[in-house]
């Protein structure tokens, strides 16, 4: 489940990154990925089918929310967008709700991968595809920021928006290419999700909405790696005490005392840098 | 004239960043009643120095001292609080208020700390008159009523200025008050800040216009790459080799006005 | 006025009370705060435990149910106005996530089933209920009210702007950030707790999931299309987001969609809510009303 979240909070962290903006819309996306790669796959019985469409349409999305609700508000304190995404996220969230239905809809595709048993531990293809895409999708990011021009062009972005302006970038095109990324990435996510507990469901997105806000800020805001590590982290921490459940709180409210235990201890997060 | 203690003293001063060293080892004194100049050319870490005075940043190393008290562990409300008053170079005003309010804030300076002052309304004649006086000095008592975040530049530097002044009873830092001005401005603050330096108050400014701070300072000190390169009267600075290599060898160089 | 007139009024009174909390918080002082609702919560819960198991009455507990919000705030709100301003919004909506789950999980609040037969509030002998328990809410928001305004006039008011303008400047006048932020959210935190205390004592029945994240947004909905910063925008703002959903009653299965998508247009094109500095509404009104006066 930890990498999963790592999905999810990857984009979050890249949208953070270049705009400073908590996305929190960013959950709907997820959702709507899930919907879309759902009823692409109930058209055509074709995952891969699926997983493209769904990532094209949440490109899209993303792109239209940075375009119509952040950029303009840019200029105003930063509740403001923030604000603004959450209303974009309940939304959506009702939006699904009233054209799907508020009944849980089953995704039951079976990923092109073999179910593999490694020293006693059983882990289903759902579950070793998950771990797949999340690995390629990162070692294609690291790939795309590190050694391509576009990624260097999202650093410089993302380090200030002004001078990477002043130096011939044009820094719109760039954040919003960071929007097609993150939430392209967003869309996997949510259809891995999908088959992963065969639920689709309008609010599936509040589950990690919050949460990934949490784990930006453990991870250190603006920073990738951090984000990833603090997601695996949360992930295996939660499956470790879903077996010693005698903690009595529930597993959102641990993401957030993890995030306000390591915000005393460090203030900048795990891998953040003071700014 | 001078007297023989130093009223701002800066001890071995350093800040990194990272890796890098913005302000290295820098040593000078300030002493009451004189107008020192900050030169250097652009990145020599002179507003990152101001910073460390005012306490945004702690130094890596060093000591800053105020009289005989240690100001680099201070937060910045306690330095403003010993009556060391600043202005920025990217100017903050607030916006929503008016000109008048921008300078009453800076007047409850003497009141934020007690909490059972703060509670008292800010209305008061006697206030009032002080925050309208202040803007008279600055030239802005026309513009008492405007909304601060409609002022064209210009009127801001003074705003900046006006409220250092309310708060900097004993020292001024000035970080770029002539940038960005018409010359008739510019004469209007020259003469603002001798009158300051007249009310026997110590103005350490930090500027890019040569002339200007040929013409008003006593002493300059002039650092680069966060070194202090030269320290004097301003004829000597003007002819000090090091400081002309400084400014020929970079893009970034003070215009003469 | 039917009963439901007054329910509906009632339950608003209370809410822009807390709006009106909120309002110190985030419009005055420039501080985000995703967790009112967590506040709210702490005072209808104290209310409630003092009362049922205390024994308390409403007035003998009042000083120490705000006491308690005002000191929850004042722990919770140290280390979050510590951190930068990103995470002060991550932060409380973490505090409200925390409180909640507090309230659903230790059995000393009631569990998940809450807290129940909480007494109406009696003064001079009288149970209030109906209008007169709605006039004693109105009291209390002009109290409320009065304080905010008293606020504004006071140099505490003028270094929170300070602060909510330009933190950085505001500290060179001797303004220490921290001090006033925690002041601005102590007064905001107990304000809720006032509010969660008329509530638990109007609703005699409290149980989690009434002071969860969705009551957050929804009270800073109402502060947003209001007007953050203004005397009144609290009042409007929960008048109108009170009573819409009563209107569109027949569209009932849309009335979130409204809901969000009204508050998405407010902040998209007037983040200063309706009585905001530059809003269409007060542009209109000062057009109108200088129509009225040249005649």
């Amino acid at each position: 489940m930890g990498s999963i979240y790592a999905l999810v909070t990857l984009g979050l962290a890249l949208v953070y990154g270049i705009m400073r903006i908590l996305h929190v819309a960013h959950a709907a996306v997820y959702t709507i990925g899930a919907y879309i790669g759902l009823l692409i796959f109930q058209l055509t019985g074709s995952l891969l089918a699926a997983f493209v469409v769904a990532a094209l349409g949440c490109a899209g999305v993303g792109v239209l929310i940075e375009r119509f609700v952040y950029y303009p508000l840019m200029k105003y304190p930063p509740f403001v967008p923030l604000i603004g995404s959450i209303a974009v996220m309940l939304s959506i969230e009702e939006i699904c709700r009233l054209i799907a239905g508020p009944y849980i809809l089953a995704f039951p595709a079976k990923l092109p991968f073999p179910d593999i048993q490694i020293s006693g531990l059983q882990i289903s293809s759902t579950l070793l595809a998950v771990y797949s895409i999340t690995a390629g999708v990162l070692l294609l990011l690291w790939f795309i920021t590190s050694r391509t021009e576009l990624g260097l062009a999202m650093r410089a972005t993302s380090q200030d928006i002004s001078i990477a302006g002043a130096m011939g970038i044009n820094s719109h095109f760039i954040v919003s290419i960071t929007f097609v990324i993150g939430s392209a990435i967003a869309a996997i996510a949510g259809i891995l999700v999908g088959i992963y507990y065969n639920q689709v469901y309008p609010t599936m997105g509040a589950v990690p909405a919050y949460k990934t806000l949490a784990l930006i800020v453990v991870g250190g805001l603006g920073s990738v790696p951090g984000a990833v590590i603090a997601s695996l982290l949360l992930g295996t921490a939660e499956t470790l005490l879903i077996g010693y459940a005698n903690i009595p709180l529930p597993r959102d409210a641990l993401a957030f005392i993890a995030m306000i235990g390591v915000l005393m201890w460090r203030s900048e997060g795990l891998l953040g840098s003071s700014r | 004239m001078t007297e023989s203690r130093p009223i701002l003293t800066v001890k071995g001063l350093s800040k990194t960043f990272g890796g890098l060293k913005a302000v290295d080892g820098v040593d000078f004194e300030v002493f009451p009643g004189e107008i020192l100049g900050i030169l250097g050319p652009n990145g020599a870490g002179k507003t990152v120095l101001f910073n460390l005075i005012s306490g945004i940043y702690p130094p890596t190393s060093g000591q800053i001292l105020f009289r005989d008290q240690r100001l680099d562990s201070l937060a910045p409300h306690q330095i403003a609080l010993s009556g060391i008053g600043r202005t920025f170079q990217i100017v903050k005003p607030f916006g929503s208020l008016t000109v008048l309010q921008n300078v009453l804030a800076a007047c409850g300076i003497t009141r934020y700390n007690h909490l059972s002052k703060v509670w008292r309304p800010w209305g008061a004649k006697a206030e009032i008159q002080k925050a309208r006086e202040i803007l008279e000095k600055v030239g802005l008592i026309d513009l008492a009523d405007r909304k601060a975040g409609l002022l064209p530049l210009g009127n801001l530097r003074r705003l900046e200025i006006a409220r250092a002044m309310v708060v900097g009873q004993a020292i001024l830092l000035l970080d770029e008050s002539f940038s960005g001005l018409r010359h008739e401005e510019i004469a209007q603050i020259e003469t603002l800040i001798r009158k300051i330096r007249d009310d026997g108050r110590t103005v350490i400014l930090i500027e890019h216009n040569m002339r200007v701070t040929m013409g008003l300072c006593s002493r300059i000190v002039v650092l680069d790459h966060g070194r202090k390169i030269a320290e004097g009267p301003p004829e000597s600075i003007q002819q000090d080799e090091k400081v002309i290599e400084a400014y020929l060898g970079r893009k970034g160089m003070g215009h003469a006005a | 006025m039917s009963s439901y007139i007054i329910t509906i009024g009632t339950l608003l009174v209370i809410q822009a009370i807390a709006v009106c909390g909120l309002n110190v918080i985030v419009g005055y002082a420039g501080q985000i705060s995703l967790g009112h609702a967590a506040f709210f919560g702490i005072g209808a819960y104290a209310a409630a435990l003092l009362s049922t198991k205390a024994g308390l009455s409403f007035w003998m507990a009042l000083p120490l149910v705000m006491g308690i919000s005002a000191l929850i705030g004042l722990l919770l709100g140290l280390p979050s106005i510590r951190v930068r301003e990103d995470f002060l919004a991550i932060t409380t909506i973490g505090i409200n996530f925390i409180i909640e789950a507090l309230f659903r999980y230790v059995q000393f609040f009631g569990g998940a089933l809450g807290i129940g037969g909480i007494p109406r509030i009696v003064l001079f002998d009288v149970r209030l209920k109906g209008m007169a328990f709605f006039y004693l809410c109105a009291l209390f928001l002009i109290l409320v009210l009065l304080v905010c305004y008293w606020l504004t006039k006071s140099w505490a008011s003028l270094a929170c702007y300070a602060i909510r303008e330009e933190e950085s400047a505001a500290s060179t006048l001797g303004i220490s950030p921290v001090r006033f932020k925690l002041l601005a959210f102590v007064l905001g935190t107990s304000m809720a707790g006032l509010a969660g205390s008329l509530y638990a004592h109007y609703m005699q029945f409290i149980s989690p999931s009434d002071f969860s994240f969705p009551m957050s947004i929804a009270f800073l909905s109402m502060l947003v299309l209001g007007g953050m910063g203004t005397l009144w925008g609290p009042v409007v703002g929960t008048l109108i987001l009170g009573i819409l959903p009563e209107l569109f009653r027949p569209l009932v299965d849309y009335r979130m969609l409204f809901y969000t998508l009204l508050l998405l247009l407010v902040i998209r094109f007037q983040p200063s809510g309706l009585l905001g500095e530059e809003s269409t509404a007060r542009r209109l009104l000062a057009t109108v009303l200088r129509g009225r006066l040249s005649r």
